[in-house]
């Protein structure tokens, strides 16, 4: 019996599990440990030293719209809504891959999720951060932005809760909250490893403090597991209304080219695709910053590719949809409106978008270009600009309406551009500080899936 | 006093394996100690059963924070449009029920994750930053790569030779006493 | 029946495929009554039958694509079913020549006179259509459909067959036979559910109604899958070889898509709901109203609600009669799905839509193409081993194990 099973789980180790070597519980705390032990090296100085000042620019940026208002932007009358938005749904998408990682292969028992689940976690949580920051920007005044909530006050007025932009502040906040938790409760173990580890007194009293004094019994996993699961479970249909619900504020729209019966499933498809995408960016950084290759193993970015190649399928199945249902509509305005985003003034933005989105994953078919660090670098950060410019392209719709006369070009400002690139500096911040203070792999997951934590490992039960 | 009750003493050996551990569980339930715990880096399969824990409540308090989630909502959408701020927005009735499960389903799914976690706080009475147990140098490695097994003072069967002889007997290293508070 | 379990045949394949064949013919001819009963009934009817059940085939299809896609290991020992549910298009080819009868009773759009402009019937909109909409287009896109489905189907269950006796490994071939098929799959079901539903009402359109039938042909995959599986173990057959991890996992997809499909269905609702466009809200409005509400209700309860509530523990995905209950539940609910987009689009003589209206002929073709399929699928299943015997994963997938 104990033979039978050891050559089945040594069979499915090697195939599944995907870390290089042989790591034991002890290189596997050792490895990830070290990381936030050790000082970094220069680059890393350089790296956040360029993002903070990124983030400085937004947040001055950010105070002089808050000054002079809206009105520094592009918008226009057509136009209404610009790049804000364009950014606040590209953010959200991109957080969609940290939950898809983290949650649905979870409860797919997909084990290669361990090594990168904590990083794509974190990237949701910052990713989310900076998508919650344009709607609150865009609201114009922003001191009154809690009247999105359902606060009792003396006007007795309610929120609307049929505007689909109400649901993205339900929607959003929750995920924002979910993936917090998730990621919190994925940390505390791992905190206390830390905790146990840690030299200086700063390094005890705050891993002490986070890890809440987590002592690994069995009776507290019993729990712990239990939560993590759920938590998994109730942030699995997360990943579909989120972006379903950001769907819906074109979607439920008049507005021909987005009020479309595809676009809750093909908002979610490039969510997840864009979310990847971003994944595979931060990961191929962090593996060449931190020597990281036996963790971020060719294996797992060539599972990561796959749902690239997958999801840019699906995102290019609902272009084509798009187009063909709405010459089908028979309805003139609908086909006017792709006939206008294939041919109009965006033309460029859309072929742009067709290529990096629909055609540049399709390498992926091959396994030379799966297999390829720098190819897979560079088919993420294409496929990144590919899916802001698919948001672009939608939103541009509205440049033209129904009224030729009123018809307009959005111009970006020196703001626009500022703040859009301001929220990578954001993200990086954040994403830096993460590296540095946060073990960015679950060291206590990934121990789990290592053969010796079967317990019927080996033959010694 | 009061809540701040003082924490009890323990006896803790060391185990080399999950192997081991779980066997050790069997053992120690089989001997009738009541106030153990098996200590690991990671949670180990089959370990519950191995140990006799009952079945963790986490799914009740879920449930039940969703559902006051889900009705607490479906309350307030309600009345808010038929009651306390009615108005006829693109047509639809007052309680148009489709356009408010967006957030009802948001508001039911934040307080399950709420009632996940803090209802595995609770349970496992963290954060709780001072335990006897880390007085235990050799103890800091639970969370590296060490497997232990704790009995605390106040088990009913609870003798410090017997103990320790016995976490012997089923195969722990390093038996070790902690003193409590 | 005559069970071997060492070389997993059956050697007598018994009455089953004759009584099928003997029920489909027979029933095939009592739809004939049904025809002359109420001719565009009987069209709507029958096009309602063929879909469900080339869906089953398709789904068969689909897993089996999907299996070789993903090298998947647990789905090998049920990979000869499936190989053979898609292996059965040749059926569907004969059985479609009603529906090209019934082209002019069944697709509005097919008339003549709505495409000419001096008509008094002249239609504008379906004018605009035209190019696609045309009699010669739709039969060489039907034919296409069907040609590709039928030689993936031959292709798949041919090369798995071969290995039997050759023993070589062919992950290979499957991957490059699947790569294209995949697609080819993903865009020929859904054109193929725009020419064969969408049509019907052929102002009407949604560009989610592709997804929304492939959710629906996963499901009624699984479905008879899951029956097939629970009638053969109950005849001994396959003991050991299919284990209740694998009717979990099974259960798994048929809840997940369970999911999926309302969340496709839910979506082409509630975007068409909230923006309540006359050009597409009509839709819903005849299919919620005029009879038909208790349809609609028994399709969101049914084919929803209710599935989703039974199978969401583990508990119920390892109960096996309880599978059986729900994959025949589920099984109906297909077919009650369909015959919601489908029936409810047939026209009276003065234009208004039809009422709800379930008689004996309705059953006639559901029971009469399924015996020629089950004949048809029997009589292939049988020919060869039951799972494939030489496939190199097939004794992992035996050994799988939900953990």
């Amino acid at each position: 019996m104990s033979s039978n099973n050891k050559d089945l789980t040594d069979l499915k180790f090697q195939d599944e599990l995907l870390f290089a070597g042989n790591p034991t519980f002890g290189s596997v705390t050792e490895d990830v440990s070290k990381v936030v032990e050790t000082k970094p090296g220069q680059l890393w100085y350089v790296l956040f030293g360029i993002s903070v000042s990124l983030t400085l620019m937004l947040f001055s940026m950010i105070g002089y719209l808050f000054w002079e208002g809206t009105g520094i932007w592009g918008l226009n009358n057509p136009v209404g809504w610009g790049w804000a938005i364009v950014n606040f749904v590209f953010w959200v998408g991109i957080g969609h891959a940290g939950t898809l990682i983290s949650a649905v292969l979870f409860l797919l028992r997909q084990r290669w999720r361990t090594s990168i689940n904590r990083f794509a976690e974190a990237m949701t949580i910052f990713a989310v951060i900076c998508a919650l920051l344009f709607p609150t920007i865009h609201v114009g005044r922003v001191w009154l932005l809690y009247w999105v909530l359902p606060l009792p006050n003396q006007m007795e007025m309610w929120p609307n809760f049929r505007s689909p932009l109400l649901w993205d502040t339900f929607a959003v906040g929750t995920y924002f909250t979910c993936s917090l938790l998730f990621w919190y409760v994925g940390l505390i173990p791992d905190l206390a490893t830390l905790r146990d580890r840690a030299k200086d007194k700063w390094g005890k009293l705050l891993y002490g403090i986070f890890s809440l004094g987590w002592r690994g019994g069995n009776r507290q996993w019993q729990h712990y597991e239990l939560a993590y699961l759920v938590l998994a479970g109730i942030s699995t249909p997360l990943v579909l209304s989120v972006h379903s619900i950001v769907s819906t504020d074109f979607a439920t729209s008049l507005v021909p080219g987005w009020h479309t019966t595809i676009f809750p499933p093909y908002f979610v498809a490039g969510a997840i695709f864009s979310g990847f995408a971003m994944v595979m960016t931060l990961a191929l950084i962090a593996r060449k910053v931190y020597n990281l290759e036996h963790i971020f193993t060719p294996k797992v970015l060539e599972r990561m590719s796959w749902v690239m190649l997958l999801t840019g399928s699906m995102v290019g199945y609902a272009y084509s949809m798009e187009f063909f249902i709405a010459w089908y509509s028979g309805n003139e305005y609908e086909r006017f409106a792709f006939i206008n985003r294939a041919f109009g003034p965006y033309a460029w933005a859309y072929w742009i978008m067709i290529t990096c989105n629909v055609i540049s994953p399709q390498l992926f078919w091959f396994k030379k270009f799966r297999t390829s660090i720098p190819i897979l670098f560079i088919i993420s950060i294409v496929v990144n600009i590919g899916m802001w410019f698919e948001r672009f392209v939608i939103v541009m719709t509205l440049s033209r309406d129904y009224l030729p006369s009123s018809w307009d070009y959005y111009s970006p400002t020196i703001y626009d551009i500022g703040i859009f690139i301001g929220s990578f500096g954001l993200l990086f911040t954040l994403f830096l500080l993460f590296l540095r203070f946060l073990p960015m792999v679950a060291m206590a997951e990934v121990k789990g899936v290592l053969p010796e934590a079967d317990p019927h490992h080996g033959g010694s039960h | 006093m009061g809540i701040f009750k003082k924490l009890p003493g323990l006896t803790i050996a060391e185990f080399d394996s999950t192997g081991s551990l779980l066997h050790a569980a069997e053992k120690m339930a089989e001997a009738g100690y009541e106030k153990y715990d098996c200590h690991s880096p990671f949670p180990i399969h089959g370990m519950d059963k191995a140990m006799r824990l009952k079945r963790s409540p986490m799914g009740y308090i879920i449930g039940t924070m969703g559902t006051i989630g889900m009705t607490g909502m479906i309350a307030l959408t309600y009345w808010t449009n038929t009651y306390g701020y009615p108005m006829v927005i693109s047509g639809k009735p007052a309680f148009s029920w489709q356009a408010f499960i967006p957030v009802i389903f948001a508001i039911s799914i934040l307080l399950s994750a709420f009632g996940a976690f803090f209802g595995m706080l609770a349970l496992n009475k963290l954060p709780q930053l001072f335990n006897p147990i880390f007085g235990s140098d050799n103890f800091a490695k639970v969370t590296n790569d060490g497997f232990f097994v704790s009995v605390e003072a106040n088990d009913p069967k609870y003798d410090e030779g017997n103990v320790k002889s016995f976490l012997e007997s089923i195969g722990g290293k390093n038996v070790e006493v902690v003193k409590g508070e | 029946m005559n069970y071997d379990a060492n070389t997993y045949t059956i050697k007598d394949s018994g009455k089953i495929g004759t009584i099928a064949l003997v029920l489909g013919v027979v029933f095939l001819g009592i739809s004939v009554l049904g025809y002359m009963n109420d001719s565009a009934h009987f069209f709507l009817n029958y096009l309602t039958a063929y879909i469900f059940w080339i869906s089953i085939a398709l789904g068969g299809m689909f897993i089996t694509l999907l299996h070789h896609l993903t090298n998947a290991t647990w789905s090998t020992v049920i990979r000869r079913i499936t190989e053979n549910m898609a292996a059965t298009m040749p059926v569907f080819v004969i059985l479609f020549i009603p529906v090209v009868f019934g082209l002019h009773e069944l697709y509005h759009w097919s008339h003549a006179e709505v495409m000419d402009p001096s008509s008094p019937s002249f239609d504008a909109l379906l004018h605009e259509k035209k190019g696609y909409l045309n009699e010669t287009f739709f039969f060489i896109r039907t034919f296409f459909y069907l040609a590709v489905w039928t030689f993936f189907g031959y292709m798949l269950r041919k090369i798995s067959v071969e290995q039997d006796s050759s023993g070589k490994d062919y992950k290979l071939t499957y991957k490059k036979l699947s790569a294209p098929g995949m697609i080819l799959f993903a865009l020929t079901t859904t054109f193929a559910s725009f020419d064969w539903m969408m049509s019907l009402d052929p102002h009407w359109f949604s560009t989610i109604f592709g997804v929304y039938f492939f959710s629906g042909i996963f499901l009624s995959g699984l479905t008879f899958l899951l029956i097939l599986l629970i009638y053969m173990k109950s005849q001994n057959i396959l003991q050991n070889v299919v284990t209740i991890e694998h009717y979990q996992d099974i259960a798994k997809f048929m809840f997940a898509f369970i999911i999926f499909w309302s969340y496709m269905a839910g979506s082409q609702y509630f975007l068409i709901w909230y923006a309540n466009l006359p050009e597409e809200n009509y839709w819903f409005l005849y299919r919620w109203g005029n009879t038909w509400e208790s349809v609609s209700m028994l399709l969101i309860f049914g084919h929803f609600v209710f599935p989703f509530l039974t199978l969401i523990t583990r508990a119920a995905k390892r109960n096996i009669k309880l599978l059986l209950f729900m994959s025949v539940w589920i099984f109906c609910m297909r077919f009650v799905d369909f015959y919601w987009i489908i029936m409810p689009t047939g026209m009276n003589e003065d234009g208004s839509r039809v009422a709800f209206d379930f008689n004996m002929y309705d059953i006639a073709p559901i029971i009469g193409i399924g015996g020629i399929f089950f004949w048809f699928f029997w009589k292939q299943f049988t020919a060869n081993a039951i799972v494939p015997v030489k496939d190199p994963s097939l004794n992992e997938s035996m050994k799988f194990q939900n953990t």
